[in-house]
């Protein structure tokens, strides 16, 4: 790999003009989230924090399980339970969450990822014992009919159309994780495909409800307008009786081997219309704090905002790039480094390639202005405010923390451990994982479509 | 400190709210788990801010509004104009310029002034909507006075240099061509041709790519003086901070921003008569779904009815329960969603309808999405319905005052369009008073006033067919064809022809 100096001595140049910030993010004092947690008799995890900023309050359940805990044959099957959680149980009817939420001012959605599914309301704060009731209930009580089953597949497979066929860039998203693990169940997208979902049945759906929905696999996150005595009597009443199971909750145990060589694969797009390059290296468990945190601090130096490395290299100077992008995609198995590029008009995959390459080496070996180091603490700081301004953000911020980050301290002492981090964290982390180690490279073509219409 | 209550909903009461007392903490037997949900307690209230007001000798509004709780703060800089001011061969002048504001300014360079806002914690954002173009920053409290130094010095003193301005360029119309890929984004862009036919919103916002490449530094440059002055302009502090010290701040770095003597340019026409067919197909070959929309005009944003539209339009498909989500997505499982939304501008206003589904279902997509709109003006909404579309719209807007930029955002909407801006107080009242009656003959009046513009965007060999069964005129146009800046939406020379 050849160097160029000159060209990256500019960044460093940018840091170097800017004068020292008269506060420095060290500086930057943010009041540790006052949570409160306990476990249920049952297993079930309760995490808490009173906030008082809004007549609202944000209960969310995570559960222990995504798509990588997909059934065999059956990818995308977690996220598809996920739509199901909707739809009727013993005492509800079908969307009866949408009437306890939206309907009272309030709003619900979740998510499915690799190793959790959350589900999230916002109500006012009045409606919490109601939410709470509901979520107990759609744990211990779920009973989707096959019409509802159906209907909501049929929406899943829309939406695969949807983020997946006719999002320009889908394709390439969705092709990373199948080509970035080869062993590891990770390796499935979330979103599934087409014929796996339309392989899924009814049965499928009760089986996965038995094994992973169950109190000792969840937790239950409250933030905001509550009063604590009263949640606690709320949660015990609701979620005190449901039985834990007898049966070991199925764990993934599969182990990503070391990576030998560099791979390279293709990836074609009718709709694209630019071609786009990936990059992605493995991580360690999110829960390797002392690593986490260095390589979160890579990412943000490499492409958060327009001052930083890969967009003045590659989208300002050089003008090879419309959009990049680099992530610390922190699991709770081996997570994934990422850079990618989006081509500027006339441009290949290979210059762009060249360039994430040269920018993640300099980062990697060569010394990082005090300044600039300074400015990434303090956008991540500033962020985490942002989000601390909502009960949901709130919740969201204590979920991450306890079900990947390794547990809910870490809401609190990953910002106490993300101002100490030094220019010599951050060249030992990529050394280690990424310039250190092999590599996937996924290029990403446009191809024309065939076919005329008449 | 103004404050609403929010109203309490009165859902059948079934059972008595039960008390921590009455509670044996620990566990019950499955049997004594309740049936049906426990009913909700005494509605909380909402507090709302009051926005404070003040105008500098200049002319510049400066509108502050308190949040405090976190140490933070958000700043705007909001110009009462925007992509309508665009002269018609230069689509997309007033977006380029607002980001260009931010690439060269009062001796620093694009990456210096990225720089600057960055270690300051924030990035400076700015864009032109209709009607309006903002910059815009958040940052911790102890940032806010460098912070405005720097926002002040990016409205008053751009660059505009050539180099920036051809970078510029390249990159709108990389972006264009990414935003264009999308079927549901290319069928609006269309279907608001439509609506505005050759009127100042009809055009795209964002230009094309043969209208950003005719604008000249001159251009920019002349945009800039003619409506970046302070007597047009509007900045908002919203969060952590007191109307003092807002004041003190604005006059600091606006307090010597010149009125030029020149009165304002005149506001163009928003909207004029459509040379778009009722019903396009656009074909998009390979495109994996289609983008189905449905459009008519509305009316503007100072218009008597503006809550009964607010209410029509969350009934229609403002929510996920709403009437298109509904039958679209949660009774046929077409699409993965479906929504409509009220845009009321000044001069104009549009209603527009979009879901995107597979290619072979966008016919009837288009059937049930028309037939919602029918419904609307048609048939009376029922109490419940309304209800409970009344309380996510308040639910709603109680949230987006939660944060700096929300709150900044409602605030600057309003001072905008020169709406007394105690009316953020109101709001929940004024949703509260729209009537069954009322929405029923405001779509009657708004949807019967014209017809709508339909566009479908996706792979057309698989739609076509079906959708020229219940609309035989239908029009087909190859997305390679189609021409943005022409208001047929054909090539210059295709339409001479017919």
């Amino acid at each position: 790999m050849l160097l160029r100096p000159a060209a990256l001595l500019a960044s460093f140049a940018l840091w170097a003009t800017l004068a020292a910030p008269p506060l420095a993010a060290t500086e930057l004092a943010i009041p540790p989230i006052q949570y409160q947690q306990r476990t249920l008799p049952n297993g079930l995890q309760v995490i808490s924090v009173e906030d008082h900023a809004s007549p609202n309050v944000a209960v969310q359940v995570w559960y222990h399980v995504g798509s990588k805990d997909d059934p065999q044959g059956r990818s995308g099957f977690a996220h598809l339970f996920e739509h199901l959680m909707f739809k009727s149980t013993k005492h509800m009817h079908a969307e009866q969450f949408d009437r306890l939420t939206e309907d009272v001012g309030g709003a619900n959605n979740a998510s499915t990822g690799d190793d959790v599914t959350n589900y999230f309301e916002v109500v006012p704060s009045n409606h919490l014992q109601t939410l709470l009731w509901a979520e107990a209930e759609r744990l211990s009580n779920l009973n989707v009919d096959e019409a509802n089953f159906k209907s909501e597949r049929a929406v899943v497979q829309e939406e695969y159309r949807q983020s997946v066929l006719a999002n320009p860039y889908g394709k390439l998203f969705n092709a990373i994780d199948p080509h970035s693990y080869t062993v590891h169940p990770y390796k499935r997208p979330t979103i599934g495909s087409i014929e796996d979902l339309d392989a899924a049945t009814l049965p499928d759906v009760i089986a996965f409800h038995k094994t992973f929905y169950r109190p000792d696999n969840a937790t239950l996150i409250v933030a905001g307008d509550f009063d604590p005595k009263q949640l606690d009597a709320w949660v015990d009443q609701y979620f005190g009786w449901i039985p834990k199971p007898a049966a070991p909750i199925p764990q993934v145990t599969a182990q990503e081997p070391k990576r030998k060589k560099n791979l390279r694969y293709t990836v074609t797009s009718e709709t694209a219309p630019l071609p786009a390059v990936a990059l992605t290296w493995l991580l360690p468990p999110a829960s390797d704090t002392a690593d986490r945190i260095p390589l979160q601090l890579a990412a943000a130096l490499l492409s958060q905002g327009d001052s930083s490395r890969l967009y003045q290299s590659l989208v300002y100077r050089h003008q090879v790039a419309q959009q990049v992008g680099a992530d610390a995609d922190g699991r709770v198995g081996p997570g994934l480094f990422t850079a990618y590029a989006i081509l500027a008009s006339g441009h290949q995959p290979a210059e762009a390639e060249k360039l994430l390459h040269e920018e993640i080496i300099w980062l990697a070996t060569q010394p990082i202005p005090a300044a600039e180091l300074d400015k990434v603490k303090t956008q991540l700081l500033t962020g985490e405010l942002k989000q601390r301004q909502t009960a949901q953000g709130l919740a969201f911020a204590l979920g991450q923390a306890a079900l990947i980050d390794g547990g809910a301290e870490h809401v609190n002492t990953d910002l106490a451990a993300l101002q100490k981090v030094t220019e010599q964290d951050v060249h030992r982390v990529l050394q280690k994982y990424v310039t250190g180690a092999r590599s996937v490279t996924i290029d990403y073509l446009p191809q024309a479509a065939k076919g005329a219409t008449k | 400190m103004r404050s609403s209550k929010m109203s309490r909903r009165m859902p059948a009461c079934r059972l008595a709210v039960f008390t921590a007392a009455m509670i044996v903490a620990g566990s019950v037997a499955a049997a004594d788990f309740p049936a049906i949900p426990p009913a909700p307690g005494p509605a909380p209230t909402l507090n709302v801010p009051t926005p404070t007001v003040q105008v500098l000798a200049n002319g510049l509004q400066v509108v502050s509004v308190r949040r405090a709780g976190l140490p933070l703060v958000t700043a705007q800089l909001i110009v009462r104009s925007g992509g309508e001011m665009d002269p018609p061969p230069l689509a997309g002048l007033a977006d380029l310029t607002a980001n260009l504001l931010t690439k060269g300014a009062a001796g620093k360079s694009a990456p210096q002034i990225a720089a600057a806002a960055e270690a300051l914690g924030g990035s400076l954002d700015a864009a032109a909507g209709w009607d309006e173009s903002a910059v815009g920053i958040t940052v911790t409290t102890p940032k806010l006075p460098q912070a405005l130094s720097l926002l002040a010095e990016v409205v008053r003193q751009p660059d505009f240099s050539a180099d920036e301005l051809k970078r510029a360029q390249a990159q709108a119309i990389d972006d264009l061509r990414l935003l264009l890929s999308r079927p549901t984004a290319l069928a609006s862009l269309a279907a608001s041709r439509g609506v505005f036919g050759d009127g100042a919103y009809g055009h795209s916002r964002g230009g094309t790519p043969a209208s950003l490449a005719r604008i000249g530094r001159g251009d920019v440059q002349r945009l800039h003086a003619a409506l970046y002055r302070p007597d047009n302009a509007i900045l908002v502090l919203a969060g952590d901070i007191a109307p003092a010290q807002a004041q003190q701040l604005a006059q600091a770095s606006f307090g010597d921003w010149a009125k030029p003597a020149t009165p304002l340019p005149a506001r163009p026409v928003g909207k004029a008569a459509s040379h778009v067919p009722a019903v396009l197909l656009i074909d998009q070959r390979g495109a994996g779904q289609a983008g189905v929309v449905a459009a008519y005009a509305a009316p503007p944003r100072s218009d008597d009815g503006y809550y009964v539209g607010t209410l029509a339009n969350a009934v229609l498909g403002g929510s996920y329960s709403a009437r298109l989500n509904e039958e679209i997505r949660i009774k046929r499982g077409l699409s993965y969603g479906a929504n409509s939304r009220l845009q009321p501008l000044r001069d104009a206003g549009l209603w527009l309808a979009a879901a995107q589904t597979k290619n072979p279902s966008a016919a009837q997509v288009v059937e049930l999405m028309l037939g919602e709109f029918k419904r609307l003006g048609g048939s009376r909404v029922g109490d419940d319905e309304l209800a409970a579309r009344k309380a996510t719209l308040i639910g709603g807007y109680g949230r987006s005052l939660e944060t700096t930029a929300g709150l900044a955002e409602q605030v600057g909407e309003l001072a905008v369009y020169g709406v007394p801006l105690d009316e953020i107080g109101r709001y929940v009242a004024k949703v509260q008073a729209v009537t069954p009656k009322q929405i029923e003959k405001y779509a009657d009046k708004h949807l019967a006033a014209g017809a709508a513009t339909v566009v479908v965007a996706g792979d057309a060999a698989q739609f076509a067919a079906d959708v020229r069964k219940a609309h035989p005129q239908a029009a087909l146009l190859e997305s390679t064809a189609l021409d943005l800046d022409s208001p047929t939406l054909q090539p210059a020379a295709a339409a001479a022809t017919r």
